[in-house]
């Protein structure tokens, strides 16, 4: 008679998640299942060309960043400061508009080796520009906030359609079975909800897992019986029902998945709350992140799980900075103060995990990608107005390891940082890049539904291929 | 040759007669034509193709599937119809083609080819092509005809398109393999193949499967009984019938229709605003199945039910029988199909209504034809033949019908609910209101006279202005809104004294931009409905500051419901001249001086719907002649603003404002002498607190009974003034191309709505999509039958019969079922007792005792998919039938319909996209009765592999993931499911055995093994040890609970066999 976990999953043996849990239960952290069978949707899959990233850190902050006060520095908008302008688009309506220029509050100085432009706005991330590609030509199709962080998410500001996580565990399956694929930590949903990391028409085990921050970060993980004995005797009874109907109906292979996910869910249970669990994070480490012992909560928290998360190698993890309640995210129309507030919450950990993840070998094999849904005006209804509003027709993001130089800027606006100049890179070049640093080619990566081959890009989308290495 | 391949190359040999019959054409021409001709032909051949080829139609081609910009090369009709920026080349004119500038890189067009490809015409091929289009631009490609992606004469022939042919079941070598008309068509298949099928289920088994199946649950224990003991040679046909004819059926198939029809409880808009009638839209669809309602009515309902529910008010339905206003109210209700889908808009307006309409025509065509429409949203369907006229076609009718608005960011409240009851008593009941409020509001307004004789600090007239109550030197505030550069001024005080006696100060309006200025809201809206309104101003231009020169600009005072909502009246003063809107048109009617004072008095009377009255000053009179109220003002007035939109120069004119006044009596006179307050009473201040306390009651009075519901509503649609579409070039709303009649899919028919008829068209609309002369709603139903039957249809790809769909597996089989489906007036029940009942339906999934183990192997190479239906396909339960059969296990489940989901209460909706609405009620009932979000789904549901709300869906993918598995382990679901199910077996039985006997007929429909009653028992043993080891609790119950756990989580249980 087995009577623990160790004999129940060792004896169980089958397949290779037992085994990989045999390893999991000797103390190794990384608990790689090989591909295992082509009928397991998340089994890991070779892309279509070898990449660069083996997952994606996807950082969104809601409620639209202001371009020209962080990362794109516009000398000519301090001296034009009040000088009245004409403006094509006013509040997602196109006209001629007069309008005032207004400057930003805080100055901008160039950091590092290349000499990036930042703002006072993110003192530690500017010690972090030689690995950072920023984009300062973004431009994306919407200016409401929900449709463009559905742009920002899906490829469409419209219609429901899969997230980009989804995309990629669709496109590559994910190497370790005991955490899901796709894992978004956020402690508020943004706008659009949870169609930001919908699976829509892909099989629904590609869509996201909503984590928020807190002791429970995944549901119906504790287990509700007296002890895991006993929980293991009840596993073991139904394996072997399962197995018996597994023997009599050798031709629906999903009975088999279902028995082998009770190993995995098993295995989840020990090492999802691991994942979780900072306590075995050094002091130097929580300081990096900004982290204080015990805090469970905070987008330095979201940062440090996010690397725990990619080592254990979840292929999509999304930080969201804040939610959708305007009152406390960026959409300062009121007041651009709020911007410091914001940053001060994020610098220090996105800087932290950065180095966090270069320190320990990490990052060129994980992108980085920072976004938001656009920025904001340059200019407004009279010059000491102190909000800026929406605009998605320039705005800045930036990208980090995984196959995409350092130290580079790419793109630039026009000289007060209205439109693009040159170096354009729209939602859907974003994602093609994305994905081509993942190793998968975004006209290729398809999805037949309702009699069309449907693409995170649509029919757009061009890979940046001068960011690349 | 696949069908696809068949069609692939019928197209290639198609292009391929094509140009030959080009050339043969180019020949014949050579025939008959000069040589000029020739040389044309000549200088196209070795000139111009070879540069349309290499350089445009790698974008421009329909071989290529590319018509960038909407434009295509490969043909004359291509450039003679042009791209969305028109015509490209103008024969004779090549400084007029915007190909040469294309070519040129000149201004104001694309360069072509893109400048990202790298490439350039040489000089020499663009002096060519110029010279080609001065010679006429001579061009001897032509089109085949097409429709949308394809060529006409082939999408003719396309299998879908097809009217239904008559099929004879054919004949088969094992008649004992055939038990009725289905069987013929499926062993036919097999014989042909050389595959034998396995043999039929247990009775157990298919119990099990068909009673899933048809409700969704597991059999109880009664009913295995029951069946088990049933030994008539019509066993099965009592069962069936039993099935369907109860009311879980319809919750099981309605459910699936909702997954077609998108169904949610939520708008899904940015603030996903609840939308509490939707759920009697589910609860229609539930009635309609359980009433067996014939599936083509079931459809046209969807689509026009209002109208049908018009008509029978119309035959007489104003005696109010019940049955028959019942079924009107079911009617109205049944367009919820419609109106159901994902929203856009904030507000009721149009902005984002195409994005609706995407929704509802792709939903349509999905549905109902199994053609993706959506697609010719942008440009022509890429491979269906399906037109942007189709769909702009189809978008006419749905612009011409009035929808619902569920509420949004911007409007935050529902309007536009079509009532469930008949127009003559919506009026009835809505006079009644009206004229109950009507008398409200003359009490209150009596009251507030009444007050106002009484208050020496009340200074308006009939209804307080209180500019007098106002702070000098700051801008006026409360009651009044103020924007821009305003002031309340001592200097502003009119020396008029006859309305309002002797004041203080007035407000001055500097001025700022046109939208600035002063508003007031009345408290009480004035309506002018049998007594005439009045409404008095003084005003003044000041010169500007230094005294020096007359200003410049204008401004407006503004009379009306809201802001700028509903106007009544509109005047316009400048520094010298004061103007009236009439018809639209300022109208100057008198002139005035700066620095004067003028005194406004205007009657608006309700007979004529005129109003007229007088301008004033010392000295100084003009008259305000009769002016015609605007016909578009709804008779509200209960909003004055003074704004800077004028008529003369641009620019705001500084002015001064006092005395406003609106009244149902009429003012004093100009001229008369000077109004005295009445002094403060002890006396009056008691009839004043009197009187408050009456005008108070009274409003909560109003109130009330203004938001009583007065009748029930939908979410549905109703009719709307008929208008054709217009053609949006790329899908977008401000590239506007040329009007398209209202009308049906051009391959199906092409029907027209009659323009003279007055309605949207949605009747005809109902009528074409399920008329039997057009086969494609009959075929899309019975292969979606067949798939919720099978997990898979005929055809695999249920919502697509068009190209790039599958084919049938059984061509015939599915033409039988069409066919015999109408003859049977598509009768559902019917049909769905054909297929549980045939032989197929009935295979065992798989045994390995009493199959030739041989010939299992064949069948599995030969057909690994299990097309050919040799057997029949385990299925794992999906999420409502797992829960529903969980809960009725361990007898939780709440059987009756629930009521309406507890929504917050309509009054405290201020969703926003920042703050949207989210919800989760705890529930007992059905699974299909859950509350559904669109933007945030329900968590056990999505978990399970439920249906997307935000889009058609046809089939249900199921996935088997870990996260499921520790929902199985650890949800408080299973856990008090399990709990409960084990309390009652240890109720009621005594032993061991029958205890586990009990269970696995509870949970697995069939009795267990000695062997599986021995580990049963086994693992009890040890189970309870452990239990009682660390002693918590009750171990007899914790051990059989954790039994039930494993049998309930287990294959067994949640695969279907």
């Amino acid at each position: 008679m087995r009577n623990n976990r160790r004999d129940w999953i060792v004896g169980s043996g089958r397949g290779l998640a037992g085994i990989a849990f045999a390893g999991l239960l000797s103390g190794n952290d990384r608990a790689f299942c090989s591909a295992q069978e082509s009928s397991d949707p998340l089994a890991p899959r070779p892309g279509h060309h070898a990449p660069k990233a083996d997952r994606i850190v996807f950082i969104y902050s809601t409620g639209g960043v202001s371009h020209v006060d962080t990362w794109d520095y516009k000398p000519k908008l301090y001296q034009d400061h009040g000088n009245k302008i004409t403006a094509t688009r006013w509040l997602n309506k196109p006209g001629a508009f007069e309008r005032y220029l207004i400057k930003p509050r805080w100055t901008f100085s160039q950091h590092g080796r290349s000499g990036t432009w930042v703002s006072a706005l993110f003192p530690n991330l500017a010690t972090c520009v030689d690995d950072l590609c920023v984009l300062n030509a973004m431009v994306c199709d919407s200016d409401g906030h929900d449709k463009g962080t559905l742009a920002a998410h899906t490829g469409s500001a419209q219609f429901a359609r899969p997230s980009h996580g989804a995309w990629v565990s669709y496109g590559l399956g994910t190497v370790n079975q005991n955490l899901p694929s796709f894992v978004v930590l956020a402690p508020n949903p943004p706008y659009a909800g949870a169609q930001c990391w919908g699976s829509d028409f892909l099989p629904g085990c590609h869509q996201g897992t909503h984590v928020i921050p807190g002791d429970q970060p995944l549901a119906h993980l504790k287990p509700r019986v007296s002890n895991l004995a006993q929980q293991t005797l009840e596993l073991e009874l139904l394996e072997k029902f399962n197995a018996r109907a597994v023997r009599n109906s050798p031709l629906d292979p999903m009975l088999e998945a279902r028995m082998r996910s009770f190993q995995t869910a098993f295995g989840m249970q020990i090492q999802a709350p691991e994942a979780f669990d900072l306590t075995s994070e050094t002091q130097a480490t929580l300081d990096m992140y900004g982290l204080e012992r015990g805090q469970t909560k905070g987008f330095g928290w979201q940062c440090l799980i996010a690397r725990r998360l990619a080592e254990r190698g979840v292929r999509f993890i999304e930080l969201i900075d804040t939610g959708s309640n305007s009152a406390e995210n960026w959409d300062s129309h009121g007041n651009m103060q709020d911007h410091e507030r914001l940053a001060k919450m994020i610098d220090r950990p996105i800087c932290g995990l950065l180095q966090d993840l270069k320190a320990r070998g990490m990052l060129e094999r994980t992108l980085v990608v920072w976004t938001t849904e656009f920025g904001r005006t340059p200019f407004h209804q009279t010059a000491d107005h102190p909000g800026r509003e929406h605009h998605n027709l320039v705005f800045s993001s930036w990208m980090a390891g995984g196959g995409v130089k350092g130290g580079v800027v790419y793109g630039e606006s026009d000289e007060y940082g209205i439109e693009p100049a040159v170096g354009q890179v729209h939602t859907h070049d974003l994602h093609a890049t994305m994905l081509h640093c993942a190793g998968l080619d975004h006209e290729r990566l398809t999805y037949r539904h309702a009699g069309r081959d449907y693409r995170l890009t649509d029919v757009a989308g061009r890979v940046v291929q001068e960011v690349l290495l | 040759m696949s069908k696809r391949f068949q069609s692939i190359f019928v197209s290639r040999f198609l292009l391929a007669l094509g140009l030959l019959a080009s050339h043969f054409c180019l020949v014949r021409c050579l025939g008959q034509d000069s040589e000029a001709s020739l040389r044309e032909a000549d200088f196209f051949e070795s000139r111009i193709r070879p540069i349309l080829v290499e350089h445009c139609q790698e974008c421009h081609s329909l071989a290529t599937q590319k018509s960038s910009g909407g434009l295509l090369l490969d043909s004359r009709e291509g450039w003679h119809k042009g791209g969305d920026s028109g015509a490209v080349i103008v024969p004779n004119k090549p400084a007029e083609s915007l190909l040469v500038r294309a070519v040129r890189h000149g201004d104001g067009v694309s360069p072509m080819p893109p400048t990202d490809s790298g490439r350039r015409l040489s000089e020499s091929q663009v002096q060519d092509l110029e010279a080609w289009i001065l010679r006429g631009a001579y061009d001897p490609r032509q089109q085949a005809p097409r429709l949308g992606g394809m060529d006409a004469e082939q999408a003719r022939l396309w299998w879908a398109f097809q009217p239904i042919k008559s099929i004879e079941p054919p004949a088969v070598m094992h008649p004992e393999w055939v038990w009725n008309p289905i069987d013929r068509f499926i062993v036919a298949k097999l014989e042909a193949q050389r595959v034998d099928p396995v043999l039929p289920a247990s009775k157990q088994a298919w119990l099990r499967r068909v009673t899933l199946d048809l409700t969704g649950m597991v059999p109880t224990p009664e009913q295995i009984d029951v069946y088990m003991a049933d030994d008539t040679p019509n066993a099965n046909e009592t069962i069936v019938d039993r099935l369907l004819a109860s009311y879980e059926h319809a919750e099981r198939y309605g459910r699936h229709w909702l997954d077609v029809a998108r169904y949610a409880d939520t708008a899904g808009d940015g603030a996903d605003y609840p939308v509490r009638e939707a759920y009697k839209y589910r609860d229609w669809v539930i009635r309609a199945i359980h009433r067996n309602k014939p599936w083509d009515q079931f459809l046209r309902e969807q689509i026009a039910g209002d109208l049908y529910a018009q008509d029978l008010f119309k035959q007489g339905l104003g005696d109010g029988k019940t049955d028959a206003l019942e079924e009107y109210s079911d009617l109205v209700t049944a367009t919820g199909f419609l109106a159901i889908g994902k929203r856009y808009g904030y507000a009721p307006n149009t902005d984002f209504q195409h994005l609706d309409f995407a929704d509802v025509i792709d939903s349509i065509g999905r549905s109902v034809l199994g053609l993706s429409i959506g697609c010719a949203r942008c440009h022509d369907h890429k491979y269906d033949p399906i037109s942007m006229q189709d769909y702009y076609g189809l978008y006419g009718i749905l612009q011409s019908t009035r929808w619902a608005f569920p509420g949004g960011e911007e409007h935050k409240r529902p309007a536009n609910f079509p009532p469930l009851l008949p127009p003559q008593q919506v009026r009835q009941l809505e006079e009644q209101r009206d004229s109950q409020l009507r008398e409200l509001d003359a009490s209150i307004q009596a009251a507030q006279v009444q007050r106002s004789k009484l208050d020496p600090s009340f200074h308006a007239g009939g209804i307080d202005l209180d500019l007098e109550a106002q702070e000098i030197g700051k801008p006026p505030s409360k009651a009044w809104l103020s924007a821009g550069p305003n002031q309340v001024t001592a200097e502003s005080q009119s020396p008029f004294e006859h309305i309002f006696g002797q004041g203080s100060r007035g407000v001055r309006i500097g001025s700022g931009t046109p939208h600035e200025g002063v508003r007031y809201v009345f408290a009480q809206k004035a309506k002018l409905i049998d007594k005439p309104l009045f409404f008095t101003i003084d005003f003044r231009i000041p010169k500007s500051a230094d005294g020096s020169q007359d200003p410049d600009g204008s401004c407006r005072l503004y009379l009306g419901r809201g802001v700028i909502e509903s106007t009544a009246i509109e005047c316009s003063i400048t520094k010298n001249q004061f103007a009236i809107k009439d018809a639209g048109q300022w109208k100057v009617i008198g002139s005035l001086e700066t620095d004067k004072w003028y005194h406004l008095q205007l009657k608006l009377d309700p007979g004529d719907m005129t109003y007229s009255g007088g301008i004033y000053g010392l000295e100084f009179y003009a008259q305000v002649p009769k002016v015609a109220l605007p016909t578009n003002w709804d008779r509200i007035a209960d909003t004055f603003i003074c704004d800077g939109f004028g008529h003369g120069s641009s620019g705001v004119i500084t002015r001064e404002l006092d005395n406003v006044g609106l009244d149902t009596e009429a003012f004093a006179p100009f001229g008369s002498a000077p109004f005295v307050r009445p002094s403060k009473t002890p006396a009056g201040q008691e009839a004043i607190a009197s009187l408050d306390q009456q005008i108070k009651a009274l409003e909560s009075q109003r109130a009330n009974i203004a938001t009583q519901v007065l009748y029930p509503v939908a979410y549905g649609v109703g009719e709307a003034e008929s208008v054709d579409a217009r053609i949006q070039l790329r899908g977008e709303p401000s590239k506007l191309d040329q009007e398209v009649p209202r009308g049906y899919l051009a391959v199906l028919g092409g029907h027209r709505v009659d323009p003279t008829g007055g309605q949207s068209g949605r009747r005809d609309l109902a009528q074409w999509l399920t008329d039997s002369s057009r086969p494609l709603a009959a075929r899309v139903f019975v292969n979606r039958l067949w798939h919720w039957h099978f997990g898979k249809g005929l055809v695999s790809t249920t919502s697509d019969f068009g190209l790039r769909g599958s084919d049938p597996s059984h061509p015939e089989l599915l033409e039988y079922l069409a066919g015999r489906f109408m003859e049977s007036g598509w009768d559902v029940r019917a049909l769905h007792r054909l297929i549980v009942l045939s032989r197929t339906y009935h295979l065992a999934s798989y045994s390995s005792d009493s199959n030739d183990p041989l010939s299992a192997h064949k069948a599995l190479e030969l057909d690994p998919e299990n097309r050919l239906l040799w057997r029949h396909t385990k299925r794992p339960m999906d999420a409502e039938s797992l829960r529903d059969s969980i809960l009725s296990i361990c007898g939780l489940l709440d059987r009756n319909v629930p009521k309406e989901h507890p929504f917050p209460p309509v009054d405290s909706w201020g969703f926003t996209i920042h703050n949207p609405f989210h919800g989760v009620y705890d529930s007992m009932h059905r699974s299909v009765y859950l509350m559904q979000q669109r933007n945030r789904k329900n968590a056990y549901l999505s978990l399970f592999d439920g249906a997307d709300p935000n889009l058609s869906v046809d089939e249900r993918k199921p996935t088997t993931t870990p996260t499921q598995s520790l929902f199985l382990m650890n949800s408080p679901l299973v856990h008090r499911a399990s709990e409960s199910l084990a309390t009652r077996l240890i109720e009621s039985r005594q032993d061991q055995s029958s205890r586990l006997q009990e269970l696995y007929k509870i949970t697995l429909g069939r009795f267990p093994s000695d062997q599986e009653q021995q580990e049963c028992l086994d693992f009890m043993r040890v189970y309870s040890g452990q239990e009682a080891s660390i002693a918590l609790g009750d171990t007899e119950l914790k051990t059989w609970s954790a039994l039930c756990r494993v049998l309930m989580t287990s294959n067994s249980f949640l695969y279907i066999d």
